[in-house]
């Protein structure tokens, strides 16, 4: 190698192979990377561009605006306000920083941190969806958590639209509520577009027009960095539709007289739980629905804490339930009315059928008392059902028998739920003996069917149940499915959809039968039945109810509800040519039902129909108060 | 290419007669003008890079692209000082430069600073400074130096055996910044410079082999914890996709998802929505492909084997063993981290350190490549000398 060394003047070739193997690893070099380089972008160019869209381009939703809902006369009802919520992303929280943050939003929100854990660990979808914490955020603590995102990883602050529902808990049983989605319903609606930190209506017209009111989420494509952080939209796929709006069949004001009638006989007596419904007979349109006690639907779109809840769930006749569909209880008298139109239709009875109304009957050695005791001798159907005969009415129970006048109850819609456009209601309880071989496995004894007849023993049955099935009769035979919404809107205002009268069925009953059955309904007042009733300036029918449940306490007295259900002619001014009402009634174009429901009233006189009457009294602005104050004192009556 | 260096290689001796004697300033005839055009090209798709990876204010001062275009104003000087400067001095003071080179390592120690309790740089009038990388040039100079005196002994083992020592120091005081990824940059240097000069292949293989058989002892007690997690990653990547396999895996589909011709330059959306990380330093190539594309890559790689060869070319023509073993330690540096980098972006390689020659950005790199790039072309001027 010395050649090397001095020879300047030698070329190198000696060296030419270590130059040789060194260019050739250059080109294996050279070589490999370009060959990796064709595998990754020319063999598998698509794949990996896939995997960088997927990376950098996601899909976003784009809320719509929820529909808004109106009463009858145009009156808003609930307002889309924009709040703070704060969500979080368990994906960009770290387990170890997890208890530290949670604390810290704690102390910022003022609310338990385990709520806090709760709502990320029950959040439905996968970690890198958004977990709702909690909506309603105070303006500035909503500032200090978005200033102090560094030190809350995964924390996010949301504006979103909250309901505010300009009038409470005067229409919140009707109305509902909109709440968080649950992991259970998300998994039942995932395909439908619901996201993960969605709302969605929980109660009320909220619920049952869930869809209607929701409109159609937008979807637009948006490129994110590695943070998540959305860069910009790409495009939009679809525009968000917002949601059409609900004009309601209930009027306000009639809701806040129905509720101010009830609520003043419930201070009075003490009442847990009450009931009023107002109906159109001839359309089924539900005017009013106040069940009391109830609640502010505010609470629940505010976000609900779990003390308020709870304190709800235990409030005193249970706030939460709509008992004029939710819950059934024994009509009692009221039920006379498919009695005594059943054997009319059937001509077991005619008008001109007289029937002596005793102290009892007795069947073996029970005795089947009538309530007062006493009986009114020989009467007919208008007498009958004026009196509330007990023993008259089990007469002409016992020719139907049990089927047939289950067939009757049926028609009148007892025992199926009325469909009307509300959430959660049940059904009712009309016996047959079918009913009792399957659920007792015993026949029918014979005073199950008098009972039966005067609304006792096993039926059970809604507030809205008795009062449609009274509609049909007001109306002559047709039983409407009642209805809260009578039309969608789109948000310009326009008509989407008119909900036409929705007919169950026309009830396969001679219109004379029901004209009787409004007439006897009259009677129920010009007999004093109902006390000074018959004196308000209006004339209308009615029937009162006092059914008995639950069981003998040490007097052996049974606790009752009382019942009324009235209905006003649609001409309602008395006339000297008509001094009874009987002409006036015997119309079936009335325009207004009302019932009434006290639960557990055990008072002097029927407080249902005090409720009525102050209806009626505020309804029509009448200069009259016949309110009877001595008939809701706590007393036994018989 | 290899065609092309044997036809180049047997038509140029033929011309060293003709260039004859060169004064001590060098002919600038000699100057080897493709050699300083494949780094320039290099160089500006370097100061692309920066521009890109700028985040959509390039021209703000202090981005990445107005700091790589003074850092190449920088290396242009440096580079025609280096040519302009008669090589042969080195030799006299190579020594001197071998005891500088380690008083910066050891400086860098001392203040360096760095991400993760390493001390990598050495902050200098606000600018970050990586003394390892001109450590590279210095220690080609005192290595070749070495080699040169030792010019009759080639083959000896003893020769093997003193470039290593002289090599250990810098290797060892980098490898305790920590540096693993420049360590063995240098490592690569020492073999490869041994190599071309003629060192005893027979004690090449045996000293490699020793290399292997260390690699244990090394994994176990030299090797930090995330060094061993990214070559567990490197070797299977999926395993923790979001933790040492996330930077390999978004590389990966960073250069895939650039297709035939890219995204185009500030288009690439995994290294403009930060999905890949240090795009500007260690990850650049994985930039380069995504926005340039296949198209790009293969430019960039051609590139760099002109270069290569007109940095063999000039070791080559040198008429001295200096000469040779420069060029050769500058050849295996650039061909080693062309390698180690570029595979790590397409996850051939572990995850280093070690910074794309021109490309990645950072003055220590560009301006050192630079400086030896300059020697280089010093180198060439005066092949023509006899004589010192």
């Amino acid at each position: 190698m010395s050649d090397i060394a001095l020879g300047e003047t030698t070329p190198r070739t000696p060296l030419w192979p270590r130059f040789a193997v060194f260019g050739v690893i250059i080109l294996l070099v050279v070589g490999a990377l370009g060959a990796r380089l064709f595998t990754l972008q020319i063999a598998n160019g698509g794949y990996y561009a896939g995997l960088a869209r997927g990376n950098s381009l996601t899909l976003q939703p784009v809320r719509s605006a929820r529909g808004l809902v109106f009463d009858r006369t145009g009156r808003q009802l609930v307002d889309n306000v924009p709040t703070f919520a704060v969500k979080i992303r368990p994906a960009e929280l770290p387990l170890a920083e997890r208890p530290q943050v949670v604390a810290r939003l704690a102390t910022l929100l003022d609310m338990p941190a385990s709520e806090i854990t709760e709502a990320i660990d029950s959040a439905a979808g996968n970690r890198f969806e958004l977990a709702r914490v909690t909506g309603d955020v105070p303006t500035d603590v909503a500032r200090i958590i978005a200033e102090q995102r560094l030190s809350l990883p995964g924390v996010e602050i949301a504006v979103e639209a909250r309901r505010n529902y300009l009038f409470g808990p005067l229409v919140s049983q009707v109305l509902g509520f909109t709440g968080s989605v649950t992991p259970e319903e998300l998994e039942a609606l995932g395909s439908l577009g619901y996201l993960n930190d969605d709302v969605i209506g929980k109660q009320g017209v909220e619920r049952s027009f869930e869809e209607v009111l929701r409109g159609s989420y937008g979807v637009e494509e948006v490129e994110r960095d590695a943070r998540g952080e959305v860069v910009r939209v790409r495009r939009t796929l679809a525009d968000p539709e917002p949601g059409n709006s609900l004009e309601l069949t209930i009027d306000v004001d009639i809701q806040a007289d129905a509720e101010k009638a009830m609520k003043w006989a419930m201070d009075i007596v003490g009442l847990e739980r009450g009931v009023v419904i107002v109906m159109n007979p001839q359309t089924g349109e539900v005017l009013a629905m106040v069940s009391l006690p109830t609640y502010d639907d505010n609470l629940f779109a505010r976000g609900i804490d779990s003390q308020q809840y709870q304190d709800l769930l235990e409030a005193r006749g249970g706030p939460l339930k709509n008992y004029a569909i939710s819950e059934n209880f024994p009509p009692g008298s009221t039920y006379k009315l498919v009695t005594g139109a059943g054997a009319l239709a059937d001509g077991e009875i005619t008008d001109q059928t007289k029937l002596v109304s005793r102290p009892y009957l007795t069947i073996g050695s029970t005795k089947y008392y009538e309530w007062n005791r006493q009986g009114w001798g020989p009467i007919d159907i208008y007498d009958g059902f004026g009196h509330s005969s007990d023993t008259f009415f089990y007469q002409v129970a016992g020719m139907l028998g049990m089927d047939r006048l289950a067939y009757w109850g049926d028609q009148f819609g007892f025992g199926t739920r009325t469909g009307v456009d509300l959430p959660n209601e049940v059904p009712g309880i009309l016996p047959t003996t079918e009913w009792k071989q399957r659920v007792f496995n015993l026949p029918v004894y014979p005073g199950e069917v008098y009972q039966a007849g005067i609304g006792q023993g096993y039926d059970t049955f809604t507030p809205l149940q008795v009062l449609n099935a009274y509609t049909a009769m007001i109306n002559g035979g047709d039983l409407f499915r009642p209805q809260v919404v009578r039309r969608v809107l789109a948000p310009d205002g326009s008509v989407v959809q008119d909900f036409e009268p929705d007919l169950i069925r026309k009830l396969p009953i001679d219109p004379d039968v029901f004209r009787i059955m409004r007439q006897a309904s009259r009677r129920v007042l010009t007999l004093y039945h109902t006390y000074n009733l018959v004196d308000l300036p209006l004339v209308l029918g009615g029937k009162t109810g006092t059914a008995e449940f639950g069981v003998r306490d040490a007097q052996g007295d049974l606790r009752y509800h009382s019942w009324f259900v009235g209905f006003v002619a649609k001409d309602p001014e008395k006339r000297a040519s008509d001094p009874n009402g009987m002409q006036t009634i015997a119309r079936d174009d009335s325009e207004l039902a009302v019932l009434a429901f006290a639960y557990d009233s055990r008072t002097r006189g029927n407080a249902a129909t005090e409720v009525v009457k102050y209806f009626l009294q505020m309804h029509y602005e009448l200069d009259v108060d016949l309110r009877l104050r001595s008939l809701l004192s706590r007393e036994p009556s018989p | 290419m290899g065609c092309a260096l044997m036809g180049t290689l047997r038509i140029q001796p033929a011309r060293f007669g003709a260039l004859g004697s060169t004064a001590a300033s060098g002919s600038w005839n000699h100057f080897d003008l493709q050699l300083a055009f494949y780094a320039l090209a290099l160089a500006i798709v370097g100061v692309l890079m920066a521009y890109t990876n700028s985040q959509g204010a390039p021209l703000e001062s202090g981005s990445v692209f107005t700091r790589g275009l003074m850092w190449l104003a920088i290396a242009l000087v440096l580079f025609t000082l280096a040519a302009a400067f008669d090589f042969r001095w080195l030799r006299t003071l190579a020594w001197p430069i071998y005891v500088g080179n380690l008083a910066l390592l050891v400086l860098t120690l001392v203040i360096g600073s760095g991400t993760g309790g390493v001390s990598r740089w050495v902050t200098l009038g606000g600018l970050q400074f990586q003394f390892s990388e001109l450590a590279k040039i210095l220690m080609a100079i005192v290595l070749a130096n070495y080699l040169s005196g030792r010019r009759d002994k080639l083959k000896s083992l003893t020769t093997i055996l003193g470039a290593a020592v002289i090599a250990g120091p810098p290797l060892a005081l980098v490898l305790l910044q920590p540096d693993l990824g420049t360590s063995l940059v240098f490592g690569a240097m020492l073999f490869g410079t041994l190599f071309l000069v003629g060192a005893s292949a027979r004690w090449l293989l045996v000293a490699a082999g020793l290399v292997m058989a260390m690699l244990p002892v090394a994994w176990e007690f030299v090797l930090k914890d995330y060094q061993r997690a990214r070559l567990i990653s490197f070797l299977e990547p999926a395993a923790d996709p979001l933790g040492s396999g996330y930077q390999l895996i978004q590389a990966q589909i960073a250069v895939g998802s650039g297709g035939l011709f890219g995204k185009g330059l500030t288009n690439g959306t995994q290294t403009q929505l930060d999905y890949l990380p240090v795009q500007a330093t260690d990850f650049v190539g994985a930039t380069l492909a995504e926005e340039l594309g296949f198209v790009g890559g293969v430019v960039i790689l051609l590139l760099f084997s002109a270069l290569l060869w007109r940095v063999l070319l000039v070791g080559w023509r040198s008429r001295d063993t200096f000469g040779l073993a420069f060029a050769g330690a500058v050849a295996s540096m650039i061909l080693f981290q062309l390698l180690v980098n570029f595979g790590m972006v397409m996850g051939i390689m572990p995850i280093t350190g070690i910074p794309l020659p021109f490309i990645t950005h950072g003055g220590a790199s560009l301006t050192s490549i630079a400086l030896g790039l300059g020697i280089l072309q010093s180198i060439s001027m005066r092949q023509g000398r006899q004589s010192w």
